[in-house]
């Protein structure tokens, strides 16, 4: 969550919101969070685990639909799994 | 030390009262050598609500937490820290300007607007070290990303939100 916090502090188009998953059910189903930490970006597309910058920077532009110069897998990092 | 591991480290002390005097002596101690510009936290809540837990849509089981929280931040840096209490079920044309889903929220930015850092929810456990480090890069207006990622997000065009779910463990 730190980095997007960061992400909103560097770009003023972005803004960050640090969800406690617990504490609204609803929403987190909406999104199908398992596992934490779960990015959603412009409510569209998703990502869970912590990124590096790098990966997490590209994967929230892939998100938002910006075109990227270079190709990149799927990425994925370490997450906790929420009990249901 | 860095935020969050300094955070971490009072998250234990924080559960054991909800926050007891050495945790606050130590986030003043902090704050006074860490922050060096205003902080502006404007935190979104229901009057009266108590830890009742209530039908969706009632009451806020968090929100008496959260203004503590709050309180606790502005007290410990008085001089730099602000905060603004707003009350969503009185003034819901400010929640939809600010965009606030729902309560508690408390929102982080450098002046009187609201900022694009938001908390939604009672941010402890693994969240409290990230609410201290935000309030500390707002207040050095110190985002700390490479020059590269900067450039990259130069290339966003419309306003982008980012929701991250987290849990306190």
């Amino acid at each position: 969550m730190s980095l997007a916090n960061r992400m909103a502090l560097a770009s003023p188009l972005i803004k960050a919101v640090c969800v406690e998953a617990n504490e609204f059910p609803q929403l987190s189903n909406q999104f199908r969070v398992r596992g934490v930490p779960h990015t959603v970006i412009n409510r569209k597309a998703s990502f869970v685990g912590a990124l590096p910058e790098r990966d997490f920077v590209m994967a929230v532009l892939e998100g938002a639909g910006v075109t990227m110069d270079e190709p990149h897998d799927e990425v994925t990092g370490p997450s906790t799994e929420i009990s249901a | 030390m860095p935020a969050d591991r300094w955070g971490r480290r009072l998250v234990l002390t924080f559960y054991m009262a909800l926050i007891p005097e050495p945790v606050r002596q130590q986030l003043k101690d902090r704050f006074e050598t860490v922050l060096t510009g205003p902080v502006h936290l404007t935190l979104y809540t229901k009057p009266g609500s108590s830890r009742l837990i209530l039908p969706a849509g009632l009451g806020c089981p968090t929100c008496e937490d959260a203004r503590q929280m709050a309180e606790l931040l502005r007290d410990a840096a008085p001089e730099k820290i602000t905060l603004e209490v707003v009350d969503v079920s009185r003034d819901a044309a400010r929640v939809e300007i600010d965009q606030i889903d729902d309560v508690p929220t408390i929102a982080i930015g450098s002046n009187s607007e609201t900022g694009r850092v938001h908390f939604q929810g009672l941010p402890t456990g693994t969240e409290f070290p990230a609410l201290i480090d935000a309030v500390e890069r707002v207040s050095r207006s110190e985002h700390g990303l490479r020059p590269e990622s900067v450039a990259a997000l130069a290339k966003l065009t419309d306003p982008t939100e980012l929701l991250v779910f987290a849990t306190p463990t």
